[in-house]
């Protein structure tokens, strides 16, 4: 069928608002960048000078983009890993299984304020229930300062991410791995293949679509994690659990320096994309083979 | 694409299914989705046309009611105490009776957030008729842009204290006037340290031996809330006496001294010492100032590190604690210059976009008189920096008694640069968590120079 | 699959541990916050873990009447309604469109939509502000709303045209044999054909919108036009320690979800799977 003109009335509406409140932004926080807005006085012509002190003259911003690397590490790999030994431990569509995947799902509908209020509790030195159980239990040497201690903060902050939200990226693998064909796995138990040699020659390769999607995913997330870190420590204490975007709106709202906050945005735009885009390259690699 | 593997593969499955049992609902679920969409869109721009060219109706109360042909303005009032909010209600309430052409509404931004919503709010011009603002960092921000009125020469002036309104003038002109005064010194339980015999001490040592005997005797010495307010309350009674030039941050801020220098190592260090001896309760870094507050208000703490402030609010959790207000001395008697620190906050102003200036200074004129401000201290229990003001709570009088001591304004409120004066703060927070006094200050000193003024 | 049958005795107990352990993990402080809700402060202090001495309900009255927690409410529902109806509808005229145009076109725009999923908000939180700023849109859920439509749209845009690109061409070549025009085509064929796709698009989205925190943060101020997630947040600022009236804020705040999850669990499951690039 021929397209008719109305087509073009069909995008307008959709496409108006989009490049208004987020393409033309993107760009002008390009043109920001260069500035040294202040939020409200006029906007100066800087050239590259934000860029150069982001690079050579920001302790903080060193510290929080490898605060922003360790948080990603900690929890793609013990996101990825959980979700998917959980997804193989329910795969079968029984009963308990379904109330199991359901019940850890649960946690990702909560907000993350709801999320951190929790675990905030949690994790409170004098009124806490981790300190208070361990306390009960006689393992009262392990109580720490989950979230005081500049060591400790970010990865407990880890576990609170990991905890709300393996239960996405179990789903995505289940549905990854009820895709695998019986067969497939008949075939390779007539052989008398062990079952880790199942996994590493049939699940393994069958779910690296999956994997990919959560790697990919679970990335993303844990770069945007702002939320969870703004309502759990704001970013302290020491800075230990400032990342980018935490960092990004301090700069901005709180020391006032916008267009410095603006050529901070690009440049972790720049970074995700480059994570994003070498997880893609890892993975399609593997996948070819 | 890969993904389009999987979701395509679901979705078709599922789709068909889904497809024959929803045919019917489908129908009607897209009408109303549609005509739903319609009137939000038509709504939408509506609003959105009228937005730009003024009040959107939305939250200011509208000045043209009535049709009495009588002329209303509304001011609006901002500020960051919810704890006040009780008591400005009723003072707001005897303004409008005095001036029936006049309504006040007030809008309570919480602290954290305050600087960041008040710019905003004040460039449009739109709000902030009337605004609190903190000295120091906010006040160069604020007064830069503008976004004060100037006060200079205006009558009810006359009715504040001389130096305590130092800290709104800027180049010989007033353009904000500090309301509350505060002492920023740590709080102290008067029926422990009677109990254990503990007089006030005058010198480093005798505060060390004060903190040794309070805890033997089973109390958490220090209350201290190293997560949020803590750092920056107590670097200010540390370091008075460690470095008593009133323009030492001018100078680290243009890089003319250093925090590298022995006298903020040596501050930085007392504040370990004192962590490190288990002065601070538990987990101080993990601690608020509402959970500090109530570990000293439940008198588990003898010391609060805060400030009189919070003393308003302790008396209402336990209403037979008595307290007073203490400095540690950190050096040897014969060098301490200050006893004390205060600091004049909640600074009114009046923006100067705003288009209300006159019912704006009515406001002012009416919160700076005696008999006002009086009522505010006693109900919120703060001191404020008007003449001659007649406290009636103990814990006012208490405090009151300051006035005439030594004091010295809050040095830390002399950090005009926002990233260093966190920087300091979490210099402090660094080394209560064991890190080197020297190290930390390295640290901090790190950012300065990244923050230097290029003058 | 067949393979799990060769489980050993002490395969199934170790199996069997890690799943009940992670059940727990995630039920305990639930209840506790549950619990914890009804009780008082003092009675938290105490007794941290166990059932409350008495139910009281009186933190959730108070949410209500003194926090003006039903206001937040409203506000949340509005700003998440029209977010979401507006996003499925332009989504669904763009995702058409996308299916219906062959060229160039059709990709340039597909990319810009892809695109827009990998930038996450902190990105251009700085200029959105700036232009909502300059727009005078501050602090009206007016504006809020375009923001969250548009920053929200590109999720929607993913799911329906990936699944509009299954359905076969012969539906259209029947639809102009009959003569109907684009608007009828969409109207009447594509649009029912999709509904589990914009269902599930519907329920991803509501959620995503429903919980933000970094928009209102942004673009709210005001008392009476905070929503939810804000108002908690600020609520921290004013109750820290008072935990149990921060608890029925956060339960009812979740409740909404929580119910309609229960409900419309499918629905939730499958809208992670079809958006199962962008967060």
């Amino acid at each position: 069928m021929k397209q008719s003109k109305t087509l073009y009335l069909f995008i307008i509406p959709g496409l108006f608002l989009y490049l208004l409140f987020f393409v033309y932004p993107t760009v002008n926080g390009l043109i920001l960048s260069f500035t040294d807005w202040d939020g409200f006085s006029s906007k100066n012509w800087i050239g590259l000078e934000n860029y150069k002190k982001m690079l050579v003259d920001d302790s903080i911003f060193m510290k929080a983009l490898t605060n922003n690397l360790k948080f990603m590490l900690g929890v793609v790999i013990f996101q990825t890993l959980l979700s998917l030994g959980f997804s193989i431990l329910l795969v079968k569509n029984s009963k308990s299984n379904i109330f199991f995947r359901a019940l850890y799902f649960f946690p990702t509908i909560l907000s993350s304020i709801s999320v951190a209020f929790i675990w905030g509790f949690m994790y409170n030195p004098n009124v806490g229930v981790v300190n208070n159980v361990l306390g009960r239990i006689g393992l009262e040497a392990l109580a720490q300062n989950w979230l005081g201690d500049p060591e400790l903060a970010l990865y407990s902050i880890v576990f609170v991410q990991v905890w709300a939200h393996t239960g996405q990226m179990l789903v995505i693998f289940v549905a990854g791995l009820q895709s695998i064909p019986e067969e497939l796995y008949e075939a390779v138990y007539l052989d008398g293949a062990t079952k880790w040699q199942a996994f590493k020659h049939v699940t393994w390769p069958m779910v690296t679509p999956a994997a990919t999607i959560v790697v990919a995913y679970t990335t993303i997330q844990s770069f945007k994690a702002f939320d969870l870190i703004f309502a759990l420590t704001g970013g302290g204490p020491v800075y230990s659990t400032e990342i980018l975007s935490t960092y990004i709106y301090h700069t901005a709202f709180q020391s006032s320096e916008f267009g410095y906050a603006a050529a901070q945005s690009m440049g972790f735009m720049l970074i995700i994309a480059m994570i994003t885009f070498g997880q893609f390259k890892l993975l399609k690699g593997n996948r070819a083979s | 694409m890969i993904f389009c593997n999987i979701t395509i593969c679901f979705e078709k499955e599922k789709g068909n299914f889904y497809h024959e049992r929803r045919k019917g609902v489908s129908k009607r679920m897209k009408k109303l989705v549609n005509s739903a969409s319609f009137v939000v869109i038509l709504a939408m721009m509506a609003a959105g046309c009228g937005a730009n060219s003024g009040s959107a109706g939305n939250g200011a109360e509208s000045s043209n009611g009535g049709g009495s042909g009588e002329k209303q303005t509304t001011i609006n009032f901002i500020h960051w105490r919810g704890e006040d909010v009780k008591i400005f209600d009723q003072l707001i309430e005897d303004f409008e009776k005095a001036n029936p052409d006049i309504k006040v509404e007030m809008n309570v931004f919480p602290s954290e957030q305050y600087l960041a919503n008040l710019q905003t709010k004040l460039m449009d011009g739109k709000y902030g008729d009337v605004f609190a603002s903190y000295p120091g960092a906010q006040f160069e921000t604020l007064s830069k842009a503008g976004l004060y009125e100037d006060l200079t020469g205006s009558e009810y002036i006359a009715a504040y204290s001389a130096s305590l309104i130092e800290a709104g003038q800027k180049d010989g002109k007033q353009y904000a006037l500090p309301y509350q005064l505060v002492y920023n010194q740590p709080v102290y339980n008067k029926g422990i340290f009677e109990k254990l015999g503990l007089t006030l001490p005058q010198d480093w040592d005798e505060f060390l031996a004060l903190n040794e005997k309070l805890k033997q005797n089973g109390y958490i010495p220090i209350a201290f809330p190293g997560a949020d307010i803590g750092p920056g309350q107590f670097i200010n009674s540390m370091m008075m006496n460690n470095n008593t030039d009133e323009q030492i941050w001018a100078k680290v801020e243009k890089g003319e001294a250093k925090l590298t220098d022995e006298w903020f190592v040596k501050t930085l260090s007392q504040i370990k010492e004192l962590a490190d001896k288990g002065y601070f309760q538990k987990d101080s870094l993990g601690t608020n100032k509402d959970i500090a507050g109530s570990l000293f208000a439940q008198e588990k703490a003898a010391m609060l590190a805060t400030g009189s402030y919070m003393m308003a609010g302790i008396k209402e959790q336990n209403p037979n604690i008595s307290q007073g207000l203490l400095a540690p001395i950190t050096v040897s008697r014969d060098k301490a210059v200050y006893e004390g620190i205060h600091t004049t906050t909640f600074m009114l102003g009046i923006n100067a976009k705003s288009s209300k200036k006159e019912a704006a200074e009515k406001f002012i004129a009416f919160l700076s008189d005696k008999a006002v401000a009086e009522r505010y201290a006693n109900g919120t229990g703060q001191l404020v920096t008007i003449k001659d003001v007649q406290y009636s709570t103990p814990e006012l009088q208490e405090s009151a008694v300051w006035v005439d001591k030594k004091t010295r304004f809050q040095p830390r409120y002399l950090i005009s640069d926002a990233k260093i004066e966190k920087a300091v703060t979490t210099s402090v927070q660094a080394v209560v968590s064991g890190m080197d006094p020297a190290k930390a200050a390295a640290d901090a000193q790190k950012i300065v120079d990244q923050n230097v003024k290029k003058q | 699959m067949n393979h799990l049958n060769k489980d050993t005795a002490a395969g199934r107990m170790l199996k069997q541990t890690a799943l009940i352990g992670f059940a727990l993990l995630i039920l305990v402080p639930v209840s506790i916050v549950i619990l914890a809700s009804f009780k008082q402060m003092t009675d938290l202090f105490e007794n941290p873990l166990g059932w409350p001495e008495t139910f009281s309900l009186t933190n959730y009255v108070q949410m209500f009447s003194e926090q003006h927690l039903g206001r937040y409410f409203l506000n949340s529902t509005l700003v998440t309604i029209t977010t979401i109806a507006c996003i499925l509808f332009f989504s669904s005229l763009l995702s058409y469109a996308i299916y219906r145009f062959t060229g160039w076109l059709a990709l340039v725009l597909y990319g810009l939509f892809s695109a827009g999923m990998i930038v996450p908000p902190q990105v251009n939180m700085i200029p959105i502000y700036s232009l909502v700023s300059d727009l005078h849109l501050t602090d009206s859920l007016i504006g809020l709303i375009a923001v969250s439509i548009s920053v929200f749209m590109p999720v929607s845009v993913f799911i329906l045209s990936g699944f509009m690109k299954s359905l076969p061409k012969e539906m259209i070549e029947a639809a102009a044999i009959d003569g109907a025009s684009e608007w009828r085509t969409y109207a009447q064929i594509v649009l029912p054909i999709s509904m589990p796709s914009i269902s599930a698009s519907a329920i991803f989205l509501s959620v995503m919108v429903w919980n933000d925190l970094l928009f209102p943060l942004l673009l709210i101020n005001s008392g009476d036009k905070k929503t939810l997630p804000l108002a908690l947040l600020q609520f921290q600022g004013e109750f820290m320690t008072n935990f149990p009236l921060i608890f029925a804020g956060v339960i009812i705040a979740s409740a909404p979800m929580v119910i309609a999850y229960i409900a419309l669990q499918r629905y939730f499951v499958e809208g992670v799977t079809a958006g199962s690039v962008k967060g």
